[in-house]
């Protein structure tokens, strides 16, 4: 077999697919790119060419910048919690105790809910009037009233930080728990024999073990942050006062809440833009990571 | 007084008796081999020994201090693993000296001791390298390194040549003597490989099923083996085990199948009785071509010859029975042919068929 066909038959094979990716990836993607230059309205007629019109005035305007500070601290915090909460439980899970396992399947269920559902769960704890978390705090004494958690500009998006974080805290911690596994019993009984502490242990023998999963887990983390549309718009729709108004929440209130398909198609494109940058870092990161093995 | 003292030592993992009941006393600079196949407890007992497992009952003693509820750290042991153990991402020098840097020994004094393990190990070259960057052999020695330069009470080592290739197993097996040699130091040393335990041993305990079968230096476990599973495993091959019994008068052993005669000694007449079942163990190395002028004791039908260097192995059978005689390349029959041969009666070990234990000599 000549490698000519080898190549032809590869392509051949592949052509299903790629005509499936180009009908539903390619062509509204180089459409949004054609809305992005007009000031087309979702209904109605079509709109007139109008060049970097859109992009000017996003770029310009207090709107994108507002939403772009946001997600940048809804992504930060959120996803440094996770990181921190999901070792913290991976290293927790990795030792010898009775019902390991049974803690171990315990803790994929927040993962394991759809996010509409968990953000349903915490808007009841977040309720203001008959809430967990209100009931809890004053019965303990740190809160003298009830508050509005998800009403107030100063605590909505703290509070969605923290549910995204329940959520999504269990992904690490598998991905961190199967590195820790990973880790050779020899090298774990080595570090005792030479007298190593829990903080020496983890960062000489276990830390080499869980930098690169992590690492991983860190990117797709952040691009998932960075997209982050549904658990807020179930539980604050960007409110109050725009306090959680992310990029993707801007983008459906531009397109389809003010019908603004011009001007929404180009902010989409300037979200994509910003997750590709995170995502090329990923496949750069798993070439590294590759060609070591 | 003892540099290590195994006491009454046992574990149990459930319902499995792991180890039942180890006393072994080291004396300072001894080097104790724990031989036995997988499974026979003994790497659980190296682990006991460093800590790194509570023994279920039973004391370890070091310098005649009670280990009981002493954290490894604290133990004065220092351990080399199979798998050598070594910290990915530390360099060699790093490697070598982290057990000095967790007990917050100066750095200057701490560069000084990898310097001189370096030395003695001859990896000066490697130190800033990373495991990685290593060969089996190599990552080896700065495994022992490791362990060298804590200047420890006691060495444990787990099976430490296991990994490497059978040129370089040797080579290393003779770099540890040497060491040991040079250092006096006391080494515990687990492995399932006899030849490594003759070699290095100043003492051998074999173990079976979580006990200790027969502890002795090796002349004595290789030439007095106390039983047939300890005859079985030592020599390469083994001794010849062949059944058979005590002749009427007493005087002989007639092996099954016949086309065998070993006259026993008088000092063993009583112990064996005439008609008594009895295996006869005689070693390859102790059987000899018989000279046309002796009378042979033994004969055999060759089936196979095998040419291994210094000596020929001539493998065949004698009334049903396999033998293995080691001979001179220049005494080896033709295959196919009898085979006549001579044991030395006092070369020949008498065991008990029912117990396995051997009668003593």
């Amino acid at each position: 077999m000549s490698s000519a066909w080898i190549t032809t038959r590869a392509w051949l094979l592949m052509l299903p697919l790629l005509i499936v990716m180009i009908a539903i990836v390619g062509w509204p993607m180089v459409d949004t790119v054609r809305l992005s230059f007009t000031d087309t309205r979702l209904v109605g007629t079509s709109g007139e060419y109008v060049g970097l019109a859109n992009y000017a005035k996003l770029l310009t305007g207090n709107a994108f910048l507002g939403a772009l500070r946001t997600t940048a601290v809804f992504a930060v915090f959120s996803v440094a919690a996770e990181m921190t909460l999901g070792v913290l439980a991976a290293l927790l899970l990795d030792q010898q105790f009775r019902g390991r396992s049974f803690v171990r399947a315990l803790m994929i269920l927040p993962w394991a809910l759809p996010t509409v559902v968990n953000a349903m769960l915490w808007r009841l704890i977040y309720n203001p009037e008959y809430g967990a978390l209100n009931s809890l705090l004053t019965q303990l004494g740190i809160l003298s009233e009830y508050r509005s958690w998800l009403g107030e500009p100063g605590t909505a998006l703290w509070a969605i930080v923290a549910a995204d974080c329940w959520k999504n805290f269990p992904l690490v911690a598998l991905i961190a728990l199967a590195a820790l596994q990973a880790v050779p019993r020899d090298i774990k009984a080595a570090a005792v024999v030479d007298g190593a502490g829990a903080f020496a242990r983890f960062r000489f023998v276990l830390w080499p073990y869980l930098a690169g999963p992590l690492t991983i887990a860190l990117v797709l983390r952040t691009i998932e942050a960075f997209k982050v549309f549904d658990i807020i718009w179930v539980m604050t729709r960007g409110g109050p006062v725009n306090s959680t108004r992310t990029l993707s929440i801007l983008v459906y209130q531009e397109a389809f809440s003010f019908q603004r398909a011009g001007s929404g198609a180009s902010l989409a494109l300037i979200v994509t833009l910003i997750v590709t940058v995170f995502a090329g870092f990923y496949i750069a990161l798993m070439r590294r990571s590759g060609s070591r093995a | 007084m003892s540099t290590l003292e195994i006491a009454a030592v046992t574990k149990r993992f459930g319902a499995i008796d792991t180890l039942k009941g180890i006393d072994i006393v080291l004396e300072n600079g001894e080097f104790l081999v724990l031989l036995g196949p997988s499974g026979c407890g003994k790497s659980t007992l190296l682990n006991i020994i460093a800590g790194l497992l509570e023994p279920s009952g039973g004391d370890i003693l070091i310098d005649g201090r009670s280990m009981r509820k002493v954290h490894p750290k604290n133990r004065d042991i220092a351990m080399v693993f199979q798998s050598y153990a070594l910290y990915p991402n530390l360099s060699v020098a790093r490697n070598i000296g982290f057990g000095l840097e967790m007990r917050k020994v100066p750095k200057a004094e701490r560069e000084e001791a990898v310097r001189r393990a370096a030395e003695i190990l001859q990896i000066e070259p490697l130190l800033a390298r990373k495991p990685a960057e290593l060969s089996g052999g190599q990552r080896q020695r700065v495994a022992i390194g490791r362990a060298l330069v804590r200047d420890p009470k006691v060495f444990l080592f787990d099976e430490p040549l296991s990994n490497l290739d059978a040129k370089l197993r040797t080579e290393m097996r003779t770099e540890l003597k040497r060491l040991h040699q040079k250092l006096k130091a006391t080494i515990v040393y687990v492995t399932h490989d006899q030849v490594e335990a003759m070699t290095l041993a100043t003492r051998i305990a074999v173990m079976r099923e979580g006990r200790v079968e027969q502890i002795g230096t090796p002349r004595e476990i290789y030439d007095h083996p106390a039983s047939l599973y300890v005859a079985s495993f030592m020599g390469s091959p083994p001794m010849n085990l062949l059944e058979g019994r005590v002749s009427a008068n007493g005087d002989s052993f007639e092996a099954e199948g016949g086309s065998c005669f070993i006259p026993i000694p008088a000092a063993s007449r009583s112990t064996l009785g005439p008609g008594r079942p009895v295996i006869a163990g005689i070693k390859p190395e102790h059987l000899a071509p018989a000279r046309s002028d002796t009378r042979s004791t033994l004969s055999m039908d060759v089936e196979v010859v095998e040419l291994t260097g210094a000596e020929t192995l001539v493998i065949g059978r004698t009334g049903g029975q396999t033998l293995v005689a080691s001979v001179k390349p220049d005494d080896a029959p033709a295959i196919g042919t009898p085979f006549a041969l001579t044991a030395p009666a006092d070369h020949v070990r008498w065991f008990d068929p029912d117990s396995g234990k051997a009668f003593p000599a």
